[in-house]
């Protein structure tokens, strides 16, 4: 059990898929514009991110080494489509906010490194943990990114006003502001990882030509 | 020579199993995609010309020309007319209601992926409000939006060309209604 809850939480805080493994940025960077498409977001990739684990997982003995990308793919792709037809019929407006990102879901790393580094080697329970907490970590951290984005860049939450009288800050809302937001909040959470470990093995290596690796 | 069939098996069996998923899941949410498509049409239509309550298609070589709406009593009431532009980034859709003096009732944007901030403000009604009352010989007084000119003219040009093309037919309609 005590296993189980951390495969979860490792997902959220020191694996986090944006912040610590730095995976999937493109959808990230693109739909954190408003605090519905990043949940919205995060939901799809955590479905299909479960969906393929548990798969890949169960028939992890029956994949043979050579070929397990290509059926990595098929699993993956199979969910995705699902996850597409669902949202077209029950959710047509969150559908057309995420545009080509839905589909697009297929080649986030995230779910292929989960397949690959974790689903393909562990099993089932395990498997389900790791996809459950690094969706969740996936979502949360777009969700951050959108709520900067947007109460700066739209002065709303949700699409809910909250200041009356304000003059947007539309860099927010492009790309750059989408930069900007993660490049500062990866570094607040380094910052805060360097603190916590004071002293002992810190996980942030300081002499990579001045920058800091993740290992 | 075995190995390569064994694996061309196996991906088989996994490509057969992925497809089976999809057909059922496509079976259940089809209809209910269609149901929203004509959903959303319909409810397009309505906006751009107030009033109207049928709308009929026109169809020219098997494929949609534009739309005559009826009122309540089976009156004609004018026309809705569908174009595309290109704009900065993207093809812009255009719904245009037209009145029975070929003046614009109001336009709704059906699609467009234009540059958040600067070209996705053509949807927002300070842009699309201005069409409001405009006819072909008034669609250049429209104030495009600043920094974004490339999506507005897009617009206004598609409306123009389509408008413009369909007019002797339009007015056949007027015509034969009176």
């Amino acid at each position: 059990m005590k296993r189980l809850i951390k495969e979860f939480t490792k997902g959220i805080t020191i694996e986090n898929p944006t912040f610590g493994l730095v995976l999937g940025l493109c959808p990230t960077l693109a739909v954190s514009t408003t605090v519905i498409n990043a949940l919205g977001m995060g939901i799809a990739a955590t479905f299909v991110l479960i969906g393929s684990n548990i798969i890949i997982s169960a028939a992890r003995h029956f994949i043979p080494g050579r070929i397990r990308l290509p059926v990595f793919i098929v699993i993956i792709a199979t969910f995705v489509t699902i996850c597409e037809l669902l949202m077209k019929a029950y959710f047509p407006a969150l559908n057309k906010a995420l545009g080509i990102f839905v589909p697009l879901i297929v080649v986030n790393c995230i779910i292929l490194a989960r397949a690959e580094a974790f689903a393909s080697r562990n099993p089932l329970l395990p498997s389900f943990f790791d996809a459950l907490g690094m969706g969740f970590g996936f979502t949360a951290a777009l969700t951050i990114i959108a709520l900067v984005r947007e109460i700066l860049g739209a002065g709303s939450v949700a699409g809910i006003k909250l200041i009356g009288h304000w003059e947007p800050i539309t860099v927010m809302v492009l790309a750059p502001g989408a930069l900007l937001t993660l490049g500062l909040l990866m570094a607040f959470t380094n910052l805060l990882k360097i603190k916590r470990s004071k002293g002992k093995h810190s996980g942030i290596e300081r002499k990579a030509g001045g920058c800091s690796v993740w290992r | 020579m075995r190995e390569i069939i064994r694996y061309g098996l196996i991906l088989g069996l996994v490509c057969f199993l992925a497809g089976g998923l999809l057909a059922v899941v496509n079976g259940i949410t089809a209809p209910k995609i269609q149901l929203q498509k004509e959903k959303e049409e319909d409810f397009a239509l309505r906006q751009v010309i107030y009033g109207a309550v049928m709308f009929k298609e026109k169809l020219e070589n098997g494929r949609l020309n534009y739309y005559v709406a009826y009122d309540s009593a089976n009156r004609l009431k004018g026309f809705v007319v569908k174009s595309q532009g290109r704009g900065y980034s993207s093809d812009i859709e255009v719904l245009t209601g037209l009145d029975l003096n070929l003046e614009i009732t109001d336009i709704k944007i059906l699609y467009q992926n234009e540059t958040p901030g600067l070209g996705n403000r053509i949807s927002e009604p300070g842009f699309c409000g201005q069409f409001r009352g405009k006819n072909l010989g008034s669609l250049h007084q429209i104030q495009a939006i600043t920094g974004a000119s490339i999506s507005s003219e897009a617009v206004i040009n598609s409306i123009k060309d389509r408008v413009s093309a369909l007019k002797p037919n339009l007015l056949k309609d007027i015509q034969y209604a009176r």
